[in-house]
């Protein structure tokens, strides 16, 4: 466990020596912080008319959740970027070899590279959960809500961060991997698009996608097997990771 | 039973009767992996590794002792570096075993690859960390105890003479500086082997010796590997040689030896033949190196002064007379032009 959070550290802190890092986090806060004022704007002109309907959305409906559902879609394009560093990086900087030779085990290497990256994607999932926070001092949010809505996002970032660490140890080429992480990120996310154009909404392929799981979470919906499909999907996509960094070894 | 030295001096400190039992747990402690002392330290068995279809390496078989330097000399893409690869754990064989210490390099690579420390061709620095910042991630990654770290850091560092680089970015370091840095991190958690591959490539001529020297000064304690193709680093660090071609070790020998053959090298004014030669009392084989200058090995019992009379008596014309050095020269570019047997086996 002390090699994993050795190898984390070592990451986060060469992550935040760069101005990427920093520059990342502060142009996703404020597209997000942009984003989230318009939606107040929008609010607080049709809040009156609100007032006079009966069962009517509120704050949460209409400023939280598709706040927070713009994120996960962020999120698609900005998990790569983070990942995409963590071993074709190592890779390309020829620094692979301290880690292989250094007598700890591949799948320890790609769980502290998988920390590494996780705890930057977490932090902007955590600024942009506290964002709405502030709503707090003019209306009563929905903060149930809002806590399993913030644990769905961890988690489908958890997915996308594993599967991003996956496609970087795959090439020794940091941009190769981030389009790698994107297109099959994206492609999971919506493989189930064309069923649902056809009307179909309960066939294996709805369950393959990381979007079925991931709605009911933004409606308040902590559902186990949504849970485990996550973290499912981020132990196959890390284990994939060891056995590149095995074939590295034996292959080459 | 023979007590290790260690044991015995842990015992007179003691001084109690249960001190020799304590003395022989220190010694495990010291030694957890029971090694005999005469086990070699490392020892490559049969090793062949193919690449794409490709055999890289070929049926490689070598052995090393802590306190020795072997020299891995070879034209670039004799194997050398894939040799080291496998040889620190990076790389698995496709056949035969490597072990080190007694213990399978792949069979319980955690425990075996920490008595490693592997210098690649390309240091393998991080940009964003500074020199000491570097070295105490290294010291971790190796399994040095927190409390040791600090200790270890600054003996390696002074050991590699960075003091003044210790808060310089790695990324700012120069081309030297970079590879001592390289070497810190090998030698940081005190391996009971070092892999260093081309260690002294890009370096100044001074910087070049000071390597060198701290090369002969970490065989005192550990076994050394190092893979270059410059013969002058093997002739100043080395004390084993092996020589590889197209993946298949083609000499091996204790490098005393090869200097210590008897030959001397000889430059004369006049064209002569080899018969002309083996015609005096003394000489028992000469070969030809260029024109005017042979290689001249002597009979046993005879010296360099008489050789020197009789090419005189002959009037050859004697313009150099000295004692070859280049043996290993020879042997290795021999090797490298061509030949498919393996030369000798120390």
């Amino acid at each position: 466990m002390s090699t994993i959070r050795l190898v984390a550290a070592n990451d986060i802190k060469r992550q935040f020596a760069q101005p990427f890092a920093w520059i990342l986090l502060a142009l996703t806060c404020a597209l997000l912080a942009w984003q989230f004022l318009i939606a107040l704007d929008a609010y607080l002109r049709i809040a009156p008319k609100l007032d006079a309907l009966p069962n009517s959305q509120g704050a949460t409906d209409l400023i939280v959740i598709p706040l927070l559902r713009s994120l996960s879609g962020l999120l698609l394009l900005i998990v790569p970027l983070a990942t995409m560093q963590s071993l074709a990086g190592e890779r390309r900087a020829h620094t692979l070899p301290l880690l292989l030779a250094a007598g700890i085990g591949n799948l320890r290497i790609v769980l502290g590279k998988f920390l590494g990256a996780f705890v930057l994607v977490a932090l902007i999932v955590l600024l942009a959960a506290c964002m709405p926070l502030m709503l707090e001092f003019g209306t009563a949010l929905d903060l149930g809500r809002l806590a399993v809505s913030t644990i769905g996002l961890l988690l489908f970032a958890a997915s996308l961060t594993a599967i991003g660490i996956a496609c970087s140890a795959w090439t020794a080429h940091p941009a190769l991997a981030a389009a790698a992480a994107l297109i099959f990120g994206s492609l999971l996310a919506m493989i189930d698009m064309g069923a649902r154009f056809q009307g179909i909404d309960n066939a294996l392929i709805n369950w393959l996608s990381l979007s079925t799981h991931l709605e009911p979470f933004f409606f308040g919906l902590l559902a186990s097997v949504d849970i485990v499909y996550f973290l499912l999907v981020t132990l196959f996509a890390l284990l994939l990771a060891a056995r590149r960094l095995d074939s590295l070894r034996t292959r080459g | 039973m023979k007590i290790p030295a260690c044991a015995t001096k842990a015992y007179d400190r003691k001084r109690q009767g249960s001190g020799f039992l304590l003395a022989l747990l220190l010694h495990r402690k010291n030694n957890p992996r029971g090694m005999n002392q005469s086990t070699p330290e490392l020892v490559i068995d049969r090793v062949s590794r193919n690449l794409s279809g490709r055999t890289i390496i070929e049926d490689l078989s070598l052995t090393l002792d802590r306190g020795e330097v072997l020299g891995l000399l070879g034209i670039n893409g004799a194997g050398k570096s894939t040799t080291l690869r496998m040889i620190s754990g990076m790389l698995a064989p496709s056949s035969g075993r490597v072990t080190l210490g007694g213990l399978d390099l792949y069979a319980n690579p955690e425990r075996a690859r920490r008595d490693i420390g592997y210098l690649p061709e390309e240091p393998p620095l991080y940009g964003e960390l500074n020199v000491e910042e570097y070295l105490r991630f290294c010291a971790r990654l190796h399994g040095i105890a927190k409390p040791a770290i600090s200790a270890a850091v600054e003996k390696v560092i002074e050991r590699c003479e960075l003091g003044e680089m210790r808060r310089r970015l790695t990324s700012l370091l120069s081309k030297g500086f970079r590879q001592r840095v390289g070497l810190a991190q090998a030698i940081v958690h005190e391996p009971a082997l070092i892999v260093l591959d081309e260690p002294a490539s890009g370096l100044d001529p001074i910087q070049a010796l000071r390597l060198r020297t701290l090369i002969r000064t970490l065989a005192e304690d550990h076994a050394v590997v190092l893979s270059t193709h410059v013969l002058s680093d093997v002739l100043a660090c080395c004390d084993r040689v092996a020589i590889l071609h197209r993946g298949r070790l083609r000499h091996s020998a204790v490098l005393s030896e090869i200097d210590a053959g008897g030959a001397l090298r000889v430059q004369i004014e006049r064209d002569v033949d080899t018969d002309a030669w083996m015609r005096m009392a003394m000489v028992a084989s000469a070969q030809v190196i260029d024109a005017r200058r042979w290689r001249i090995t002597l009979k046993r019992d005879s010296s360099a002064g008489e050789l020197a009379k009789a090419i005189n008596d002959s009037g050859f014309g004697l313009l150099e007379l000295r004692a070859d050095n280049n043996a290993l020269e020879e042997i290795f570019v021999r090797i490298a032009g061509q030949g498919d047997t393996i030369e000798a086996a120390a």
